[in-house]
C-alpha cells in the first residue's frame, strides 16, 4: 500500500461508512440518551439560576455558592463534551491528547487570581502608585 | 468499530488511523482546543482584574432587564437564563442532526440544521438585545465610564445601579465607575468574541444545510462534514457555560 492510497481512499484507515439503522432499537436508545443529558443540561442550569436568585435577595457564604456553580460548570461541560461532542466514545488515546493539555487550566488560574489578589494587597498597603 | 479495530501493539505501525478518526476530526478537536485557550486566557484577564479591583459590579443588578416584560430591570437573571437555554437546545438539534446523518437520514438532517440554524439566530437576536439595551444605559459599547476631555464621567448618575444596595455610596462614588469601565470592556469583549463564533457557525450550518439539500453527502456516502461543524457548534455552547458562570453566576 502506498502512502498515495491514503489520501484517495481513507475509508481503509478508519471506520466512516459505517451506516446506522435509524429504527433500531440501537439507535432509538442514542436518541433517548441525547434527550436524557437534555433534560440533565435543563436542570442543572434551573438550580443554578434559582440559587443565584436566591443568594441575591438572601444572604449566603460567597465560597459556598461559587464553589457550587464552578462545580455544576464542570458538570454541565463535562456531559456535552462526553456525551454531543461524542468525545467518551473516541480512543482512550485521542481523549487523552484533548485532555491532558487542558490541565494546565489549574495553573493558569490558580497563577493569574493569586497574582490579581497580591496587587489588590499591596495597593492597600502602599500608597506609592 | 470492527471494521478497523485498533490492535495496540500496531496501532502506530501505518496502515491505519491510530485513533480511528479521519484528519479533518482530529484537526477540528485540536482547533478547538487551541480556541478553548484563547477563551480561557479572556476569562482569566477578567478574573485578575476582577481580583485586583476594590469593587465590581453585580451581575443580578446589571442584568436585570427582559425585553417587554421587564425593559427598565427587576428581573435578575430570567433574560440570560433563556439565552442560555436557546443555545443548549441549538446544541441538542445539532446532536440530532449528526444522528441522523449516522442514520445517512437526508430529510432528518435537513429538519434537525433548520433547528440549529434558527436557535443561532435566536440567540444572536437576544444578544443584540441586550447590547442595545446597555448601550442605552452606558453610552458606549467600550471605554464606557471613562472621564471625556472636561473630566466629566458621562451617565456616571447610572452607576448605582450596577452595585447592590449594601454597597456604600461613597465606593461606589470612588471606585465605581473605574469598576464599570473594566466590567463592560471584558462583558463586550468576551460575549463579543463568543458571539462572533456563534455568527460563524450560524453560516457553516447554513453552508452544510445547503449541501446535504443538494445531496453532496449523500453522494459522497457519508455525513462527516455534519459532525464537524457540529463539533464547533457544541464548542460555542460549550464556551457559554463558561461566559455565563463567569458574568452571570460568581
Amino acid at each position: 500500500m502506498h502512502f498515495s492510497d491514503y489520501e484517495s481512499d481513507q475509508s481503509r484507515l478508519y471506520n466512516i461508512g459505517h451506516v446506522e439503522d435509524k429504527d433500531s432499537a440501537a439507535s432509538k436508545g442514542k436518541v433517548k440518551k441525547i434527550w436524557a443529558v437534555t433534560a440533565i443540561l435543563s436542570v442543572i442550569t434551573i438550580v443554578e439560576v434559582g440559587l443565584g436568585l436566591y443568594s441575591h435577595f438572601n444572604h449566603m457564604p460567597k465560597t459556598l455558592i461559587n464553589t457550587i456553580f464552578i462545580l455544576l460548570t464542570i458538570l454541565k461541560a463535562a456531559y456535552i463534551v462526553r456525551v454531543f461532542m461524542h468525545l467518551g466514545d473516541e480512543v482512550k488515546n485521542m481523549i487523552l491528547t484533548i485532555l491532558i493539555p487542558l490541565t494546565l487550566f489549574f495553573w493558569f488560574i490558580l497563577a493569574f487570581l493569586w497574582d490579581g489578589s497580591f496587587w489588590l494587597w499591596i495597593n492597600h498597603h502602599f500608597t506609592i502608585r | 468499530m470492527s471494521a478497523v479495530a485498533v490492535d495496540k501493539k500496531k496501532a502506530w505501525g501505518g496502515g491505519q488511523s491510530p485513533f480511528n478518526l479521519s484528519y479533518g476530526k482530529i484537526m477540528m478537536w485540536y482547533f478547538l482546543m487551541s480556541d478553548a485557550f484563547t477563551f480561557g486566557a479572556f476569562l482569566i484577564s477578567y478574573g485578575t482584574t476582577r481580583f485586583f479591583s476594590n469593587l465590581w459590579p453585580n451581575p443580578n443588578e446589571v442584568f436585570a432587564s427582559f425585553p417587554w416584560f421587564a425593559p427598565n430591570g427587576g428581573a435578575p437573571m430570567a433574560f440570560v437564563s433563556l439565552m442560555t437555554f436557546i443555545l443548549i437546545l441549538s446544541s441538542v438539534t445539532m446532536v440530532l442532526a449528526v444522528h441522523a446523518g449516522h442514520c445517512r437520514d437526508k430529510a432528518g438532517v435537513i429538519k434537525w440544521m433548520l433547528w440549529t440554524i434558527i436557535g443561532g439566530i435566536a440567540f444572536l437576536a437576544c444578544q443584540a438585545w441586550e447590547w442595545m439595551h446597555l448601550h442605552h444605559h452606558i453610552g458606549n459599547l467600550w471605554g464606557s465610564f471613562a472621564p471625556d476631555a472636561n473630566g466629566v464621567i458621562p451617565y456616571a448618575e447610572n452607576l448605582p445601579h450596577f452595585f447592590g444596595h449594601d454597597v456604600p455610596a461613597a465606593l461606589v462614588a470612588s471606585d465605581g465607575a473605574a469598576a464599570a469601565h473594566k466590567f463592560f470592556n471584558f462583558f463586550f469583549s468576551i460575549t463579543g468574541f463568543h458571539g462572533a463564533h456563534v455568527a460563524s457557525g450560524v453560516v457553516l450550518n447554513i453552508i452544510i444545510l445547503l449541501n446535504t439539500i443538494n445531496g453532496t453527502y449523500e453522494k459522497r456516502g457519508h455525513y462527516e462534514m455534519v459532525e464537524k461543524v457540529g463539533l464547533y457548534w457544541h464548542f460555542v455552547d460549550l464556551v457559554w457555560v463558561f461566559v455565563f458562570t463567569c458574568f452571570y453566576l460568581l
